[in-house]
């Protein structure tokens, strides 16, 4: 015989054998699938939204994208320590005269300091009026560095930066909702009371999480910039910065009200590079230490340059809630504890039927060959549980979607993680049928045949 | 029957109770630290706030258009709302119950040398406004406020050069000083050694703090009152004490009178919140209920699953032992011996998964404590979820010692 088909036969015989045990105590038999199924849609449903939370924001570009970050406040450094857990945030701006500075100097490959800004957006004649939009003030290097996508038109020079030009790149989706036309160049739109020239209109933009503005918004549906303009031009047009960190001491003096920040004092502007080799990337650091160094002390304790890859930032700002991490280790245990609870109640399954294996371990089957046959009895019942953990998986994440915590939104299946649920459904099967599957291949052939 | 039979059963046949034992572990381990997030989540629902929470209407998010209000702005916007027929009182306020977006973050040090940090509310005449009750001394007098404003102009300094008047907590006084009297005494600022500290001159029942993260362990009227009245500032806030119970036709009063008082000068697409402690209370909550909800879940599906586990596990047991069983029976053994055999087992086999999953339990909440912010699991948690196993184990074992129990001495001859 080739030895092919005989695997194939013994495979088919086995296959038959474990689902005759199945059918034979339907009970016991649904009552581990359906434990399996809580255990894996627990897991799944927590995974999958850990997955979403933790994907790469900008496939391909992410690794190469480094936040650049230099202290230059005039401030005497506060040692706050609360008692209350309260800390104040730091998103690692700059100040407008460093950005300037280091986008002069052009030490990396490519580099854009940008602000989120708010604004009412409408068309210039006034007309739909889109009241407090999310704008991105930037410089002309944002659409090659972050993969902003242009469907028509361009996006603006250098030139036009220095020379404070009020041009705009928008969405197509505020294209079409102001103009009823994707094509919007050369149109003007409104930005409060400002007129920016339309030169390009890009695909919707929308990393996830928001990495490059977690200030804004980490996670969000609904939530993206559809304006993208110099941020030159938007502070002659008197749009104001939507956050910063710390001000040099006589901002604070100066500041009219709480809400107003004095741009030329404050830290308002995220300075992002790319960097392409580790050895760019060393030069780089070198570069901004020295930067540093060279500005004037004014009396305080200097605090070092600092560069964060993009995977780094995210962790360093927790962008992923450590409740999304908590409750997938949860998941885990009860999964966990499901396995325990099946592996129990297949091995009394497997045992109520020793006088069977009995009879077949006399008739020459041999231990191997049980033990293959309940193992793969155990998988198939895992793989049906894991078929019934779609639906609980699918319901949980619907359940998710209905918290209002942001993040929440983002918990969807993908195909990666629809094909890791059978993964893990397999594994587990394997897993929780090794234990029964070993004490019925224990079980010696004369004893039974007796008994029975 | 002695236990040393129980036991060489039970080393013999290891499998079954080693299953047992693990599952009722997991499940301990689990249950343990839901608990503990459970009460985690509900002590803040829980506890008093100590306000007259029926009668308030609260404002917040006001932010001007261009310039800080001054204070004479301030003034004005209380009398207007004092004058809203059904308004019994109004204060201008930073910092409110279930207000979170103004939030003063301060530390105290107390008599017996406990830091302690505390959530800080402004406001003149906040004690009537909202309705403490207070259980020693006084309220503030008009003459001791001084003025408070975020982004405004011309605020009263922090440091008088002396000790300024403070109003706490009765839970706080006890946290400060052994004896619980803070009453006249002086609490410092443990960061600022320059400062001239806070004079207890009140103490309320309680008051509940804004910071509702921080809301358990005791730590919930861990909160001050300062004797600053809402002066020139950028960032304006209100708490109106009405008649109850809160109507439609006074919420809408109150409404208009901020338009028409603040309208004009306010920014226009930041919308002020107006609504009742109620609806803030509810709304304050609501990640509260939907974690409670997954707690429930989760340990329900779990109780469940420990049960079925021990159930089906320990049936089998029993039905492979019912010879064993009835030549028991047959040497003279009781019903009532049989039953208790079995939950004797049960009791020792679940017994050390206990142990083991109080282990666990620590173990898993230690590990995680050191990579996320996770509390401190307390020991008392820990027996909790032990004696729920335990008690769960011998409900589960219940129904397979009763079938057993019923074994009659005959089945001792057949196999």
């Amino acid at each position: 015989m080739v030895p092919g088909k005989r695997e194939g036969a013994v495979m088919r015989y086995s296959l038959e054998l474990a689902l005759r045990g199945l059918r034979r105590s339907p009970w016991s038999t649904s009552l581990a699938i359906t434990t399996v199924a809580l255990g894996l849609a627990a897991c799944m449903t927590t995974l999958t939204l850990l997955h979403m939370l933790t994907a790469d924001p900008l496939p391909g570009r992410s690794p190469h994208l480094y936040l650049a970050w230099v202290d230059t406040v005039q401030a005497k450094p506060s040692d706050y320590d609360s008692l209350n857990g309260v800390t104040p945030e730091n998103y690692f701006r700059i100040r407008m005269d460093d950005a300037q500075a280091l986008l002069r100097a052009h030490r990396a490959v490519q580099q854009v300091a940008l602000a989120g800004l708010d604004a009412s957006v409408g068309t210039a004649d006034g007309d739909h009026v889109q009241p407090d939009q999310s704008l991105l003030g930037t410089t002309s290097e944002f659409a090659p560095l972050f993969g902003l996508a242009l469907r028509h038109g361009r996006s603006w020079s250098a030139a036009e930066d220095e020379a404070h030009s009020p041009v705009a790149v928008i969405d197509v989706d505020l294209a079409r909702k102001l103009f009823g036309t994707v094509d919007a160049v050369g149109r003007s739109i409104r930005l409060d009371k400002a007129v920016f020239r339309v030169i390009g209109v890009s695909a919707r933009f929308a990393p996830q999480p928001h990495f490059y503005g977690l200030d804004r918004w980490a996670f969000s549906d609904t939530e993206a910039e559809r304006v993208f303009v110099p941020y030159t031009a938007a502070l002659d047009a008197g749009l104001k910065p939507g956050g910063w960190d710390r001000c040099d001491e006589a901002a604070d003096k100066a500041s009219r009200a709480l809400f107003d920040v004095d741009v030329a004092r404050c830290e308002w502007l995220a300075y992002w590079v790319r960097l392409d080799t580790p050895r760019e990337v060393a030069d780089y650091r070198h570069y901004l230490d020295h930067y540093a160094e060279q500005q004037p002390l004014d009396g305080r304790t200097r605090q070092k340059a600092q560069l964060f890859s993009v995977a780094g930032w995210l962790t360093r700002q927790n962008a992923v809630p450590d409740n999304v991490r908590l409750n997938v280790w949860l998941a885990a245990s009860f999964l966990l504890l499901c396995m325990v609870n099946v592996a129990g109640l297949l091995t009394a399954k497997f045992l109520r039927r020793s006088a069977e294996t009995g009879i077949r371990r006399a008739l020459g089957a041999s231990r191997g060959a049980v033990f293959a046959q309940h193992v793969l009895e155990a998988t198939l019942v895992c793989v049906v549980g894991g078929v019934l953990a779609l639906p609980l998986v699918l319901l949980g994440l619907w359940v998710l979607r209905m918290q209002e915590q942001g993040f929440t939104d983002m918990a969807r299946l993908d195909p990666a993680m629809f094909g890791a649920l059978f993964v893990l459904a397999l594994v587990v099967g394997v897993l929780v049928g090794v234990l029964p599957a070993w004490r019925a291949s224990r079980v010696e052939p004369g004893l039974q045949v007796k008994s029975a | 029957m002695s236990l040393r039979m129980l036991l060489s059963t039970l080393r013999r046949h290891s499998l079954m109770p080693i299953l047992v034992a693990l599952q009722v572990a997991l499940a301990c381990a689990i249950l343990s630290n839901v608990l503990f997030m459970v009460q985690q989540q509900l002590a803040p629902m829980l506890a008093p706030s100590g306000i007259a929470g029926d009668e308030l209407i609260l404002i917040d998010q006001m932010t001007p258009r261009q310039h800080p209000w001054s204070a004479a702005d301030v003034r004005r916007g209380e009398q207007a709302l004092r004058q809203v027929p059904g308004v019994r009182d109004a204060s201008a306020a930073f910092g409110l119950p279930m207000v979170s977006g103004a939030l003063m973050d301060m530390a105290l040090q107390g008599g017996n040398g406990a830091k302690v940090g505390v959530n800080g509310y402004l406001g003149a005449g906040l004690v009537k406004t909202l309705g403490l009750q207070l259980v020693a001394g006084r309220d503030f007098l008009p003459e001791e406020y001084r003025d408070f404003g975020m982004g405004g102009v011309g605020n009263a300094p922090w440091d008088a050069g002396a000790p300024q008047p403070v109003i706490i907590t009765r839970a706080l006084a006890e946290q400060l000083f052994d004896d619980g009297r803070a009453l006249g005494k002086v609490l410092t600022d443990p960061g600022d050694a320059d400062d001239h500290g806070y004079r207890v001159v009140g103490i309320v029942r309680h008051l509940l703090r804004n910071q509702l993260s921080l809301a358990i362990d005791g730590r919930s009227d861990n909160t001050v009152l300062l004797a600053r009245r809402i002066g020139s500032t950028s960032l304006l806030s209100f708490a109106v004490r009405v008649d109850p119970p809160i109507s439609e036709a006074t919420r809408t009063r109150v409404a208009e009178a901020i338009k028409r008082e603040f309208g004009p000068t306010m920014k226009a697409d930041v919308i002020p919140r107006i609504s009742s402690y109620a609806e803030r209370r509810a709304n304050a909550f609501k990640s509260h209920r939907a974690a409670l909800w997954l707690f429930a879940v989760v340990t329900v599906t779990v109780v469940v699953v420990t049960v079925i586990g021990i159930m089906g596990l320990t049936g089998f047991w029993v039905q492979k032992r019912t010879r064993q069983i009835g030549i028991r029976r047959a040497l003279g053994a009781r019903r009532a011996h049989i039953l208790r055999y079995f939950l004797i087992e049960n009791a020792l086999v679940a017994g050390s998964g206990a142990v083991l999953g109080m282990l666990l339990a620590v173990l898993g909440n230690r590990l995680l404590m050191r990579h996320y912010e996770l509390a401190h699991l307390p020991w008392r948690y820990l027996p909790l979820g032990a004696l729920l196993m335990l008690v769960l184990g011998q409900l589960a074992v219940l129904g397979p010692a009763l079938r057993a129990a019923a074994v009659p001495p005959v089945a001792a001859t057949r196999s």
